[in-house]
């Protein structure tokens, strides 16, 4: 059975698209699902550095389509999974080096041998975009809860919707629930009321990320931190797990308190 | 400090006030339509409108008109002359 072919984007860049496909994708592996993320941002290539693999890359996706190599010798595999790997961008060529057909042929040639194909798309709706989702089956779209994140991910749903990927989920990224308590930033039942699209998953705002993009660790691998955490549920989610979404208000000693009574 | 100020003196919290105007501004983003749509809309309107009244084909008109809280579809056709019973729905 083919596996699933997955694209991450936003319209809008910096909301997490990347940090997002990174860490999907090696809790999924660690499922023991073997996975493949392709970086689809030419010329603006990240991946490889946010899993801490830039200094492997041989060959990279354009080399694939353009068959300089075979597509398993651009895959870098992971530092500590044997069933992850990664397909580098090309860094120093244009988007128009690949059309979205060859992406589409790719795509499907992995979906053989992979349980799961996790594209990261770069940002903006143009030709780069048009070559991400040509091969996805299914799309996440990641926003931030501020209005011009909303704006842009409304925008690119109406356009997926119009190529006809109508599984749509939602990753609402960066949420300060400090902020969303004080009633001074959009809540997720508003940004998922506005774009009404299902919610995948919240990722409360983290100085983690930072820190694990820093070192090109993946954040899952980590245990103690929220952010991972909410990565890890929403990986079981995609992965077809039933995991119930918590409100996110923390577990502060007035929430437990009042949990205790509610039973 | 300054919120907790705001707020006392009755400005609504600004998540709330970003949630309303997403909801206005999406949906003017949303009634984007393309000329082409625009053009087959007219063309129905026009279709169904016939059916009750005989109008002058070339002075119908559709525009979207945009105010600060909706979106309104403003059309504008010139009628000649109203039917007493309206004829049957034609099938495309």
């Amino acid at each position: 059975m083919a596996g699933k072919t997955i694209v991450v984007t936003s319209g809008k860049g910096g909301v997490g698209k990347t940090t997002t496909v990174a860490n999907i994708g090696t809790v999924l592996a660690k499922k023991k699902h073997s996975v493949v993320m392709l970086d689809a941002d030419i010329g603006l290539r990240n991946l490889d550095v946010v899993m801490g693999l830039e200094n492997r890359i041989v060959y990279n996706l354009v080399d694939i389509i353009e068959g300089k190599c075979r597509k398993e010798q651009a895959m870098l595999r992971d530092r500590k999974l044997n069933n992850l790997f990664i397909i580098p961008a090309a860094q120093t060529r244009e988007k128009d080096a690949v059309q979205p057909e060859q992406m589409k042929e790719l795509c499907r040639q992995l979906a053989e041998e992979f349980d799961f194909v996790i594209i990261d798309c770069p940002a903006g709706i143009e030709r780069g975009f048009k070559n991400a989702v040509a091969g996805a089956e299914i799309a996440i779209v990641v926003t931030t809860p501020e209005v011009s994140a909303i704006r842009d991910a409304d925008r690119v749903i109406g356009l997926l919707e119009a190529s006809l990927l109508k599984d749509i989920h939602l990753i609402v990224n960066r949420l300060n629930y400090r902020m969303v308590k004080k009633g001074d930033m959009m809540s997720t039942e508003d940004i998922v009321n506005l774009l009404s699209v299902p919610l995948l998953g919240v990722v409360p705002e983290s100085e983690d990320v930072v820190i694990s993009t820093n070192r090109g660790v993946p954040l899952v691998h980590d245990r103690g931190s929220k952010a991972g955490i909410a990565f890890q549920r929403i990986a079981a989610r995609l992965n077809g797990e039933s995991i119930p979404f918590d409100n996110g208000y923390g577990d502060g000693f007035l929430e437990r308190f009042k949990r205790l009574f509610r039973g | 400090m300054l919120n907790a100020i705001r707020r006392f003196f009755g400005e609504k919290a600004s998540g709330k006030v970003a949630a309303k105007r997403m909801q206005v501004v999406l949906m003017h983003d949303r009634m984007d339509l393309t000329p082409d749509v625009l053009e087959c809309l007219k063309n129905d309107i026009l279709s169904v409108l016939s059916r009750y009244m005989e109008i002058d084909q070339q002075s119908i008109r559709v525009d979207l008109e945009k105010g600060k809280e909706y979106t309104a579809l403003v059309s504008n056709v010139h009628i000649k002359r109203v039917y007493r019973r309206a004829l049957p729905a034609q099938n495309a």
